[in-house]
């Protein structure tokens, strides 16, 4: 099996990961291109030859083989067309020639062109293959430097017969309030699905280490096969506050790297979640529901710092009062759910007993606490439907913040869990905490180590990203 | 006004910058920002002197005149409390927009120096542009809180507000035209007459976040296009109405040159400008460069040298003399690369260079 599987590949060039049809050119390619002594331009047989000529010869050490990928450039492996390879290299290569999903080599151009056309009759039908669509990568093309006609870009956004743009605007849906239903071909699948779908499956592969076949599926596209394996880092570091939905910058492939932080979001949004340009993190937050509610327990808790004046435009302001009845009539509701999510906390999990008994102790208060600050959050979770796990999830952090804050800043605390709550109640199984695996234990570790969890730090570094 | 070398004619004004941070020779302006550059504009040709503003990740937004010999004198400078994502001038040259983090919109009149708000987001402010139409004037802002508010100035309410789906990541306009570049690729097209309207959204001619967008015109000078440019150190070119397919293309760009098959560094192209009169247009990008490029023939006019940071922002005066050019840290390699380098803003005489060259 193993055999026929080597005779079918063509020989490679371990160097530059490209392919030849025969050993004989890529002896000549890697003697040319590998083994030519930059400075008589001799041609030598090997790495370690070229290495020994140049000290020998010209007095000058060489550390690495010319015109090699960066992790393919040790000049001491010796390696002469396909002998020498290191095992695993070869069955890196043979994996990926056969899995189809290689990203790095030279010959995908043509599975490339192949998703293109996926990505063209898919357009109507929606959402996951097209979800899936933006991590196809780039197949690396040596081009010349200049402008070059890289070929005609796909054929679905080419104007058919568009009307010319300043004859007909009726044409067009008008620019009002709901320009959520786009008239336009391959709208939707676009600016949609490929959110709730592929960053979701993400998340869970992240969080839940034990990866099903959702994430497995899924794997080859947020983790690009070779090259930087940044990524992990970020998801299992964030995944512990909430789930979120970090999709990743693609890699290009071997070869190249795209210089930029591998999460897809904008230099910008990445920028704004500095320390030192803190008053602005609570401001991304307002846009995800998710970390809304996180972000305002951070700035309840530590009402001097964040000055949520600074924070409440008057765009906002006018949100507030248009939220601030809803909101009473809600608060009343969430009193009720408050004792009902209370006594399932009890139930189920012993350490957050605690956090109950002092919501309970606390509830006077919160109707009047509960107004200013935390109307922005209040009208996210009404709006946003969210998925209900991460709801619970979330919850979670919150009792042990609870616990450590001063009785000040319960109040909005409970408010905002309440909602959450509530989703996880109505849902048909009788949730209590211990439902969720993998997010409780993580989170009950938090709430029993009252007094030594840093509460405002970690909180700032647990702020969810976008999507 | 600038006549024609004006600008290199004279002696290098700042001979003592050594030459990796101004390996370009061009002049400096003089006391930039302490943050990075975020945001860079040339004053309308409705007033004769080259007035420069400048937002910044400090939160402040700076005002120079630039003289015909490439002196430039700082006018004022205000604090907005909040780090500016965008800047945009009033037709008229006596004010001044501001985009910022603290999801407003500001207006500055720089005749007064007082600062108001004009605009108002759920999250921060990420473009500003100011529209002129024949039947009404409004300010444009485009926000990470996924919609596009036009404002009239004067009420707290916007006069209209249109979903974008995803956050707003860049935009232009260019009066009948507006694009607006989002996350998750989204690419929508308005059109102003009238009212402003969805023109069409398009499928994005990348396969890589959007980073920047500008309208080009045709010969008889009304918009017909636009260059977006990625993370991914490429830009599309891409004709409204394109007579044949080939007309629209993409084009590479912002690379380290790696030997064929080596290693290649890859960077996001941070800001385009089309040339107000010659219609070529200039990029810059990470990696701390600009080149100047010839869309129709397809050419790269001039690359420059490479700076020590990124250039984070670009644009020509109105006259199509100055090139100004800023240079900061972008964030594109993490936090551990935040050095903390002296932030500039240079200005280089440009006509010349960005003139097609004669088709033979």
């Amino acid at each position: 099996m193993g055999r026929k599987k080597k005779r079918q590949s063509k020989p490679w060039c371990w160097y530059c990961n490209r392919e030849f049809e025969d050993e004989k050119i890529l002896i000549q390619h890697q003697k040319a291109k590998h083994f030519k002594c930059h400075i008589c331009h001799k041609k030598l047989y090997t790495g370690p030859g070229l290495s020994i000529h140049c000290m020998q010869v010209h007095k000058e050490p060489i550390d690495k083989v010319p015109n090699a990928l960066s992790n393919r450039s040790n000049i001491e492996i010796e390696i002469y067309g396909m002998e020498g390879i290191p095992e695993e290299d070869l069955k890196e290569h043979e994996k990926q020639k056969q899995g189809g999903k290689n990203s790095d080599s030279e010959d995908e151009q043509p599975q490339s062109k192949k998703q293109k056309n996926e990505h063209q009759n898919n357009i109507g039908i929606g959402s996951l293959p097209t979800g899936m669509m933006p991590p196809n990568v780039m197949p690396p093309q040596y081009g010349p430097p200049m402008i070059g006609p890289i070929g005609p870009v796909g054929p679905p956004f080419m104007g058919t017969g568009m009307p010319p743009m300043m004859a007909s605007p009726a044409a067009i849906n008008s620019g009002s309030l709901n320009q959520g239903t786009p008239t336009t071909m391959g709208v939707a699948p676009q600016a949609h699905p490929n959110k709730p779908l592929f960053p979701c499956a993400a998340a869970i592969t992240a969080s839940t280490s034990s990866s099903t076949l959702v994430g497995s599926d899924f794997k080859p596209i947020c983790s690009t096969a070779t090259g930087v394996s940044t990524k992990p880092t970020f998801p299992a570091y964030g995944s512990t506050s909430v789930d979120q939905k970090v999709v990743l910058i693609n890699t290009v492939g071997a070869s190249s790297k795209i210089i930029h932080p591998s999460e897809d979001i904008s230099l910008e949004e990445h920028r704004t979640r500095l320390p030192q340009y803190k008053s602005e993190e609570s401001v991304i937050a307002v846009t995800t529901a998710e970390s809304t509610e996180t972000n305002s327990a951070l700035t309840n808790s530590t009402s001097t710092s964040v000055p949520s004046s600074a924070t409440l435009t008057y765009a906002q302001q006018v949100e507030i009062g248009k939220h601030q009845q809803h909101q009473h009539q809600q608060q009343q509701q969430q009193q009720q759910q408050l004792h009902q999510q209370q006594q399932a906390v009890a139930a189920a999990a012993a350490v957050n007993a605690a956090a109950a008994a002092a919501a309970a102790s606390m509830m006077p208060r919160f109707p009047q606490i509960g107004t200013v600050p935390m109307s922005v959050p209040m009208s996210v979770p009404m709006s946003v439907t969210m998925p209900p796990a991460s709801g619970i999830t979330l919850m979670t952090p919150m009792a042990g913040t609870q616990l450590i804050r001063p009785a000040m800043t319960f109040g909005p605390h409970t408010a905002i869990m309440a909602p959450t709550a509530n989703m996880g109640m109505l849902r048909p199984s009788p949730v209590g905490f211990p439902g969720f695996i993998g997010t409780t234990p993580m989170m009950n570790p938090y709430a029993a180590a009252q007094m030594t969890f840093p509460g405002g730090p970690v909180l700032t570094s647990m702020v969810p990203r976008f999507r | 006004m600038f006549s024609q070398g004006g600008l290199g004619s004279t002696t290098f004004a700042s001979s003592t910058i050594s030459a990796t941070v101004n390996p370009n020779k061009d002049f400096e302006v003089v006391s930039p920002p302490e943050d990075s550059i975020s945001a860079l504009a040339f004053s309308p040709a409705s007033i004769p002197s080259n007035l420069l503003v400048a937002g910044s990740w400090d939160n402040c937004v700076r005002c120079w005149e630039v003289e015909q010999t490439g002196k430039t004198i700082p006018k004022s400078m205000q604090n907005v409390q909040a780090p500016v994502l965008d800047v945009a001038w009033y037709d008229d040259g006596t004010k001044v927009f501001i985009a910022s983090c603290d999801k407003a919109g500001r207006c500055w009149d720089l005749a007064s120096n007082q600062v108001i708000q004009v605009a108002g987001h759920d999250a921060p402010i990420r473009t500003c542009h100011w529209i002129k139409a024949p039947n009404y004037v409004c300010l444009m802002t485009g926000s990470w809180d996924k919609t596009l508010k036009f404002w009239d100035l004067r009420s707290p309410t916007p006069i209209m507000t249109i979903s974008l789906g995803e956050r707003c990541y860049c935009a232009d306009v260019d009066y009948p035209m507006a694009v607006v570049g989002t996350a998750a690729r989204g690419l929508i097209i308005y059109q102003l007459e009238g009212k402003p309207q969805e023109y069409k959204r398009v499928d994005s001619p990348l396969k890589y976040q959007h980073r920047c967008v500008a309208i080009f015109r045709d010969k008889k000078k009304s918009p017909v296009g636009y260059a977006l440019g990625s993370v991914e150190g490429r830009v599309a070119i891409q004709y409204l109405n394109p007579q044949t397919p080939k007309e629209n293309f993409t084009f590479k760009c912002h690379r380290s040159n790696g030997a064929p098959g080596g290693f290649q560094d890859i960077y996001a192209v941070n800001d385009i400008a089309f040339h107000p009169v010659h219609g070529t247009l200039a990029t810059v990008g990470s990696d701390g460069t600009f080149s100047f490029w010839d869309k129709d023939a397809r050419t790269k006019l001039k690359p420059s040298e490479p700076m020590e940071q990124s250039i984070t922002r670009c644009c020509f005066n109105h006259n199509g003399q100055i090139f100004a050019y800023s240079v900061s840290y972008d964030w594109a390699k993490g936090h551990e690369y935040n050095t903390i380098k002296k932030n500039h803003i240079f200005l280089r005489s440009c006509f010349d260079e960005l003139k097609p060259r004669a088709t033979s």
